[in-house]
């Protein structure tokens, strides 16, 4: 990196569909930020159909920079995006919605210059419906700790600060910006922190989120579990699959010596063994394809080759 | 693709001195064409030369110093020798010629690569439209689209071909969110751009306009007047419906879940896996509670196939998402608009 170009502060914020907000986002994070640190503003707009981009463009102020996706890409792209142009030793994002407040990236930065990698807020008095938003996150989260055993309160909160080195091994995409603690701590065993953050009503727009995405998450964190404990074992995941599929096999070719024995037919018992017996063949296979996938990854430079 | 895949005859040394002499003789003017206009020559061609000598006269008035260039498949070698002779006499006409069969995409890939021009119209080697149509296309080009699709209309074919495209065109815009009323219709024109950023290979190029919308693209249709020897032209085997359908499912599949696939995967084998295992435990509650015998009942098999089968697509798709997150490191996933940073 550049000494030149180096910022303190790069704060990331991806917007679709924000025209109501994003003039008063810009202003609060100006007011929060102040003078005294080097800081730019990273928005990202996410293939916005309204007036989105122009009122950020309608702002003169230099340190603020605008980038348009072509189309809608989702949360994790779009902030991707931006985290592919921040400059800033220190990078944090927050939402579009004017539900985070940006007062309180300082005190998020001020924890991350304790040591730690990562700095996650969470809503400590959120501002949402009990039924459809805060129980189904709750639930949620509670499901995210316990599967990816990473103990993160509100794993919906946007404010997050970054070390730039973190960034670097950190890659969204999909709807991975839910699972952001659970990957670092599982790729590249950062150091996380949490603080309690504001957290404002939706005051303009509709919410992006439906009930819908509860099988996403699902699938999402069966992925997320697989990527934290195996990440570059998978041989181990699918071995123990293929191990208990094993024991499963011979369970039913003793329950077939056990029939036959009594005198009865026991063509079942033996189908069900060579069932599990293929699937047990079948999953270490899959086992070790993943293996080969692993290891051409490996040998083109693994993951930290570009940067 | 490589280079040594694909061989360019440059289509005479008559061509190319034409081609440079018109080129240095309007240099007050543009330097490249305007348009270069790719024809795609694969599978049982209309013989290219008849296309050009269609073709030529409308695309030649509207833009005087258009580029044509054939992009001719192994198979259809023998047909160039009519191009290059009209090349030889001056035609604006360049051939590509594969050396093997390397699909339409890298065809077309190949000869953009080639191609002067910022428009490209492309083609295949068939009647489709009433060659008096093609420069609308180009028109809407320059006019802002991003990519223009002609959609034949009015048909001169029958109502059975008619309903045969609407309906292909309805399931594909069903699975996979967007399409146009006439994706099969093949002539397409385009900004350059299109061809060089959307991930085309295989037989997706079949379906440009949906992966250049997924690119964020803006994509138009245009009426063209069929032409009148199109119907004729078009008669369909049942494999080639199968392997539409096989196409059409494969983009599906990438449209949707290409960087999810355990979403996909998931749903089918926890869905089959949940089948499965409830009728196990209904089973061994007979077993246990009720006291009737397993071994001679074989819907237990049935219950350990839908299970064993969707533990095996549950592993598939984490597989799949293996394979993504090891890749995702590389290269950017989204597309920014073309002005890129607008500040």
């Amino acid at each position: 990196m550049n000494d030149s170009t180096a910022l303190d502060l790069s704060v990331v914020c991806p917007l679709y569909n924000e025209e109501e907000s994003a003039g008063h986002l810009i202003d609060a994070i100006r007011v929060a930020l102040g003078d005294e640190i080097r800081w730019e503003l990273i928005l990202v707009d996410d293939g916005s159909s309204d007036r989105t981009a122009e009122v950020v463009l309608s702002d003169d102020d230099r340190r603020v920079h605008l980038f348009r996706l072509a189309r809608n890409y989702g949360q994790s792209t779009a902030t991707q995006a931006g985290f592919d142009r921040a400059r800033g030793r220190i990078v944090t994002t927050l939402d579009g919605d004017l539900q985070n407040d940006p007062r309180d990236i300082p005190l998020l930065m001020a924890k991350l210059e304790e040591g730690f990698d990562l700095v996650v807020g969470y809503r400590e008095a959120r501002q949402d419906r009990l039924i459809t938003r805060k129980l189904p996150s709750r639930l949620a989260n509670l499901l995210i700790r316990t599967v990816t055993g990473v103990p993160i309160i509100d794993n919906g909160c946007s404010l997050k600060a970054y070390r730039r080195d973190l960034l670097r091994r950190l890659h969204l995409y999909s709807d991975m910006h839910r699972f952001i603690p659970a990957l670092a701590v599982g790729s590249t065993g950062a150091q996380i922190a949490q603080i309690p953050v504001r957290h404002h009503p939706r005051r303009y727009g509709t919410s992006k989120y439906g009930l819908s995405r509860i099988w996403k998450v699902l699938a999402d964190l069966m992925t997320v579990s697989m990527l934290r404990w195996f990440g570059e074992r998978p041989l181990r995941l699918f071995g123990f699959g293929s191990i208990a599929a094993f024991f499963v096999a011979v369970g039913f070719l003793l329950a077939q010596m056990v029939t036959v024995a009594e005198g009865m037919a026991g063509v079942v018992h033996t189908g069900a063994a060579v069932l599990f017996a293929g699937l047990s063949l079948y999953l270490f296979m899959i086992g070790l394809i993943a293996q080969v996938a692993i290891h051409e990854w490996a040998v083109r430079g693994g993951g930290g080759g570009d940067g | 693709m490589t280079q040594t895949d694909t061989q360019v005859v440059d289509a005479g040394t008559a061509a190319g001195v034409s081609d440079a002499q018109r080129r240095s003789g309007s240099s007050v003017g543009e330097t490249a064409p305007g348009l270069s206009v790719i024809v795609r020559v694969t599978e049982r061609p209309i013989p290219p030369d008849e296309i050009y000598r269609e073709c030529s006269p409308a695309l030649l008035a509207a833009e005087p110093d258009a580029e044509f260039i054939f992009a001719v498949e192994p198979w259809a070698r023998s047909l160039s020798g009519a191009l290059r002779e009209l090349a030889d006499a001056g035609e604006p006409i360049r051939i590509v010629e594969t050396v093997r069969g390397v699909g339409e995409a890298n065809m077309l890939l190949e000869a953009t690569a080639l191609a002067k021009a910022d428009v490209i119209l492309t083609m295949p080697s068939y009647h489709r439209v009433d060659p008096a149509e093609l420069p609308k296309l180009v028109t809407a080009v320059r006019e802002g689209a991003d990519m223009v699709v002609a959609r034949r209309w009015p048909r001169a074919d029958n109502w059975l071909a008619r309903l045969r495209t609407r309906a292909f065109n309805r399931i594909l815009r069903r699975l996979v969110g967007h399409s146009t009323s006439d994706i099969g219709s093949g002539v397409q024109a385009m900004k350059r751009q299109v061809l060089e950023q959307v991930p085309l290979y295989g037989d997706f190029f079949r379906f440009l306009p949906v992966l250049a919308l997924r690119e964020g693209f803006s994509v138009t249709e245009v009426d063209a007047r069929q032409h009148t020897r199109d119907p004729s032209t078009r008669v369909h085997r049942p494999g080639t419906y199968v392997r539409r359908l096989i196409d059409v499912l494969g983009l599906f599949f990438l449209v949707r879940f290409t960087e999810k696939p355990l979403r996909f995967f998931g749903l089918l084998g926890g869905t089959l896996a949940f089948i499965g295992g409830v009728m196990l435990v209904v089973l061994a509650f007979q077993r246990l509670f009720a006291g009737q015998a397993l071994a001679d009942r074989p819907i237990l098999l049935v219950a350990l196939i839908a299970f064993t089968l969707g533990a095996q697509a549950i592993a598939l798709g984490l597989i799949g998402e293996m394979i993504v997150n090891l890749h995702v490191s590389r290269g950017r996933r989204y597309r920014l608009r073309d002005s890129d940073e607008d500040r």
